[in-house]
């Protein structure tokens, strides 16, 4: 189909990005178990089920390369459950390295990405190697079963090997016969899978074609285990599911069937014969009709039965995927309407001062209080589904977590808490770089090597916490580890020397600023903090784009205990409060998250140390920065009145932007700028006020960054963090 | 109309081929199942002139979905399709033993798939809906 | 990146794409001459709806608007054409099209004239006399009538929006 249509090819990349995600929480599943027993077949099989979907979508949409790599994983995969290759730890390595050439692959067929992705052709041929070594076909054993052809026929190969191997093993073999009402039949298959997983394995689920009407269904479960069959039926059994065990043979030619009996002979099952629940007027011989071709219209009781079917197709899809840009879209519209509903506001404020227009003030108000709230819940709904758990991301960190420390030969165990903790989706895909980017740089630098780690008394094993939870309108995120700590005498000579701060100062910054200096740029670099603190490798870089959502990064470490950052961020970008200001007639926005107060400007406090404003705030000193001058604005509308200083403060950093006049607060939608600007630093993007309006957001971390490091010497270290 | 009942887990693969049978000349009813026993729930609905199905799925296979169709009476002139990959060829063969009535391999591809379906049904009568 | 737009390689690539039926082009006025560029090209015509200047842009970033609630980045295409720019006048038109990376981005031309139905005989294809910067978008002249469309291509203008990249060619 060459004229794919933009739904089909989104329609493709979302279920491959999601086929993608399970199998990488799969194989780490696998990759957690595989010290404890052999692998999980159930396990493995989903694993094998995951590439060769995407093998089928690959070829589908015409992803060469995608369809290329399925094409040797599944190979590998496929002699890996047929028990023709050994689970190793190079197998194990090559499956993880497909997930992540998978993501490349894909990013690169969104065209969000450019990759020559010319490891993959050497990628597949050690794959090729690998499967190259498979023992060869599956030689049939002997089976202690007589097993029914017309059984084996339905079993797909990999079925039949999970037989074999069960039997080989010498598991006994069950039937379970259940009858499932159609509308019900995931929950109860589901809650019937895992209380039997414990106990065995189960090979297949056959429909017999019997013993149930249009409303429900029966089905021969064949299961392989090693409980006794009294056991299994108090554990498993019930009036709607009969257990019955299939006999080994009894060593003669005379066949002992497991499931059916195609050509009249006896059936090996009478206990299930008489205690299986048929309908009145269905078969006396239930198992004995599969193969005679017996009718299986619906019986008597199939009156009413449409309903039900009807219901059942309803509750087979409850989820929609929505395109998150749809969701902007919506809340563009809802942004819209608030900025309705601030005008409507305001006319009810004019009309309650009429007079004669008191009862109208009166109704109008009620409307507009009703509006207000109607809209707060459409915008909450609204922000509710753009929310999603971090632990997608946290999955993904877990396999970076694993590939790292298998790289730097590291032993490391990732401990996740909060992983239900919910985020903006937005944001969970914007942190995805900088947490990875620590966690890396956690297992590189912090976490000693093994010996080392014995040597000073640690557990051998390192360990990375990586902790979520939600504190107000904000989430936290931890990353911590219990590797070797920074050590602030390196990093301050780091600084001095680079000339970030003066050998004088050095007795004057408190421990947190020392460890702040791994946020300014040029000190985090890797010849020179990076291997001395242990941590740090281009920190600038993850402070930079947490700020640019809005949050805030924080730094402990005590050396030879560990080092820990927390990420406070909002739970969602997409509405937020702002203080409207104006300069020179221009209006400009301000988060209110970042703003700590509004004053006047007191033109007697001001001073100017080496060309930097300051001026005297109840007692500390607060920098300044004049937007006017910072923007270069040519004076469109010379302002009369008194300036304000807004007062920003991230961090434990504040400073004091000048604006001519304060407008007000307002719920405004955030939008970015365009790609086309995205070099022009200081603005967190746009947002319109009404009347079709923009107004520039400015981004006060990036300001506050901006000034303290053109600020000269004496915003460095002075009472900047009173 | 001719009924279809498309047994497949993949959407975007259901999606596939629901766009290429609409693109053919004859109108279709096409009835969507997620998995075998998605497909066992919509049975009932028919009979259906054509079951195309998925062979590896989980829990109920493409195999016992066709073992089960050709053993009932009601779906008897049931035409069946089974898509499988090449590298299947036992699980595929095993089908057509079964009753299926023919094969395709995956990757799909659109027009083979059309003309696969017009070979099917132009031999059958319309299944009573 | 310059060495993708040189004057011998660039024209006849586009040239080949010229061949063919007739291609419409909206015609616009920039400074004292008519451009034209496909009509496929552009999404839509507006008039300037009130500009939001954004400090620290290009020069020729006349600003930010809001079109039905997205932003929009407007771009004097006289100035990203290093012609001479006047002050924005009320025939003054914004042409939506597509930039890089998905970006909508609106042209700020002089004024908009017509479409024109160019067969490929009234397209007189670019030759590397035109030197300099002006080689890199120019396809052809267009000689509908008595007309003369300069025949433009968007992508080296909509690509290159890095500010250095763009001055060193």
């Amino acid at each position: 189909m060459a004229d794919m249509g933009d739904k089909a090819r989104e329609e493709f990349f979302s279920e491959a990005h999601e086929i993608i995600e399970a199998l990488s929480r799969d194989l780490l599943q696998l990759d957690a178990s595989k010290d404890k027993g052999p692998a999980e077949p159930e396990l493995v099989n989903n694993i094998f089920r995951a590439v060769h979907t995407l093998k089928g979508l690959a070829g589908l949409f015409g992803a060469a390369r995608m369809s290329a790599l399925s094409h040797e994983l599944e190979n590998v995969l496929d002699d890996l459950r047929l028990g023709k290759l050994d689970l190793t730890q190079r197998v194990l390595d090559l499956l993880f390295r497909g997930v992540s050439i998978y993501g490349r692959i894909l990013a690169v067929e969104k065209g969000v990405r450019t990759d020559s992705l010319n490891d993959i052709d050497q990628f597949s041929r050690e794959l090729g190697e690998l499967s190259d070594v498979g023992v060869g076909p599956e030689a049939a054993p002997q089976l202690s079963y007589e097993l029914d052809p017309g059984l084996l026929a339905v079993l797909t190969e990999y079925e039949e090997h999970r037989l074999r191997t069960n039997i080989e093993q010498g598991q006994s073999l069950f039937k379970l016969r259940v009858i499932f009402q159609l509308a019900t039949i995931d929950e109860a298959l589901n809650s019937l899978k895992l209380r039997a997983k414990p106990h065995g394995e189960i090979i297949t689920y056959l429909p017999t074609g019997e013993g149930a009407d249009a409303d429900a269904i029966e089905l021969d479960i064949l299961m392989a285990s090693q409980v006794k069959l009294d056991a299994l039926r108090s554990l498993l059994g019930n009036d709607r599911t009969k257990i019955e065990e299939v006999p080994r043979r009894a060593g003669s030619k005379d066949a002992v069937l497991i499931a059916s009996v195609p050509h009249g002979v006896p059936t090996p099952f009478p206990a299930a014969r008489h205690q299986s629940s048929v309908p009145p007027g269905g078969s006396a011989q239930p198992k004995a009709a599969m193969t005679e071709r017996r009718s299986v219209l619906p019986k008597a009781s199939a009156t009413g039965s449409l309903a039900a079917v009807e219901v059942s197709l309803r509750s087979v899809t409850q989820t929609v995927r929505v395109d998150i840009r749809k969701l902007d879209l919506l809340m563009n519209i809802v942004g819209e309407l608030s900025i309705v509903r601030n005008a409507i506001g305001r006319l009810t404020e004019g009309v309650r001062k009429t007079p004669e227009m008191r009862e109208m003030s009166i109704e109008l108000y009620r409307l507009h209080r009703g509006f207000e709230r109607h809209l707060a819940d459409l915008q909450s709904g609204i922000l509710e589904v753009r929310m999603v758990p971090l632990g997608q991301l946290f999955d993904k960190l877990a396999r970076v977590v694993r590939q790292i420390s298998r790289e730097a030969d590291k032993d490391v165990n990732l401990v996740i808490t909060g992983a239900e903790t919910e985020v903006d989706k937005v944001i969970v895909e914007e942190l995805s770089d900088p947490l990875m980017h620590m966690i890396r740089n956690a297992i590189d630098h912090a976490i000693e090597a093994r010996i080392e780690r014995e040597r000073v008394g640690k557990p051998a094993v390192g360990t990375i916490a990586l902790n979520a939870f939600q504190k107000a309108s904000h989430v936290v995120i931890e990353i911590e580890d219990d590797g070797k700590g920074i050590d602030e005498s390196k990093l301050v000579k780091a600084a001095v020397r680079r000339g970030i701060i003066e050998q004088s100062e050095v007795s004057e910054l408190a421990l947190r600023e020392v460890l702040n200096l791994i946020f300014v740029p040029g000190l985090s670099t890797k010849s020179d903090v990076g291997e001395l603190s242990g941590r740090g490798v281009g920190m600038d870089v993850v402070k930079t784009n947490i700020s640019k959502l809005g949050g805030i990064i924080d730094i402990y470490s005590e050396p030879g205990i560990g080092t820990k950052f927390t990420v406070t961020l909002p739970i969602t970008l997409a509405i937020i409060s702002a203080l409207i200001v104006q300069v020179d007639g221009r209006t400009f926005a301000v988060p209110l998250s970042s703003v700590q107060e509004a004053i006047w400007l007191d033109p007697g406090a001001l001073r100017k140390i080496e060309g930097q404003e300051m001026m005297t705030l109840r007692g500390s000193t607060l920098p300044l920065c004049r937007i006017r001058e910072l923007f270069g604005l040519t004076l469109q509308k010379p302002s009369q009145a008194r300036p304000y200083a807004v007062v920003v403060g991230v961090g434990a950093r504040r400073l004091g932007l000048v604006v001519d006049d304060l407008v007000g607060q307002q719920d405004i939608v955030i939008k970015p700028l365009g790609p086309s600007l995205k070099h022009v630093k200081g603005f967190a993007g746009a947002t319109e006020l009404g009347d079709q309006r923009v107004a520039l957001v400015l981004d006060a971390p990036a300001l506050i960054e901006e000034a303290f490091r053109q600020g000269g010497d004496t915003t460095k270290g002075v009472g900047t963090y009173g | 109309m001719r009924r279809i009942l498309v047994v497949e887990d993949s959407v975007s693969t259901r999606s596939f081929i629901r766009s290429a049978l609409e693109s053919g000349s004859e109108p279709f009813d096409i009835v969507e199942a997620s998995s075998g026993f998605d497909a066992l729930r919509l049975l009932p609905r028919g009979p259906y002139d054509l079951v195309i199905t998925d062979i590896n799925m989980p829990d109920i296979n493409g195999l016992e979905l066709v073992s089960f169709i050709r053993k009932s009476d009601r779906h008897r002139s049931t035409a069946l399709l089974i898509i499988s990959t090449q590298s299947s060829e036992k699980d595929r063969t095993r089908g057509i033993q079964l009753g299926a009535d023919d094969y395709l391999p995956k990757p799909l591809q659109a027009d083979v798939l059309v003309s696969a379906v017009d070979r099917l049904l132009s031999s059958r009568p319309v299944a009573n809906g | 990146m310059a060495d993708l737009m040189a004057p011998e390689a660039n024209p006849q690539k586009k040239n080949s794409k010229l061949r063919g039926p007739r291609v419409e082009y909206l015609a616009f006025r920039l400074a004292v001459d008519t451009y034209a560029v496909p009509i496929g090209e552009v999404r839509e015509i507006l008039k300037l709806p009130p500009v939001t200047e954004v400090p620290r842009a290009q020069r020729e970033v006349i600003g930010v608007v809001s079109v039905r609630g997205q932003l929009v980045t407007v771009v004097d295409l006289r100035q990203r054409l290093h012609l001479s720019a006047t002050d924005l006048t009320r025939r003054g038109r914004i042409l939506l099209v597509n930039g890089a990376e998905d970006e909508i981005i609106g042209l700020y031309v002089d004024e908009v004239l017509q479409v024109y139905r160019l067969a490929e005989a009234e397209i007189e294809v670019a030759t590397n006399v035109l030197g300099g910067k002006l080689a890199d978008y120019v396809v052809g002249i267009g000689r509908p009538e008595t007309a003369l469309l300069i025949l433009i291509d968007l992508r080296p203008i909509l690509g290159r929006a890095d500010p250095e990249n763009r001055d060193a060619t």
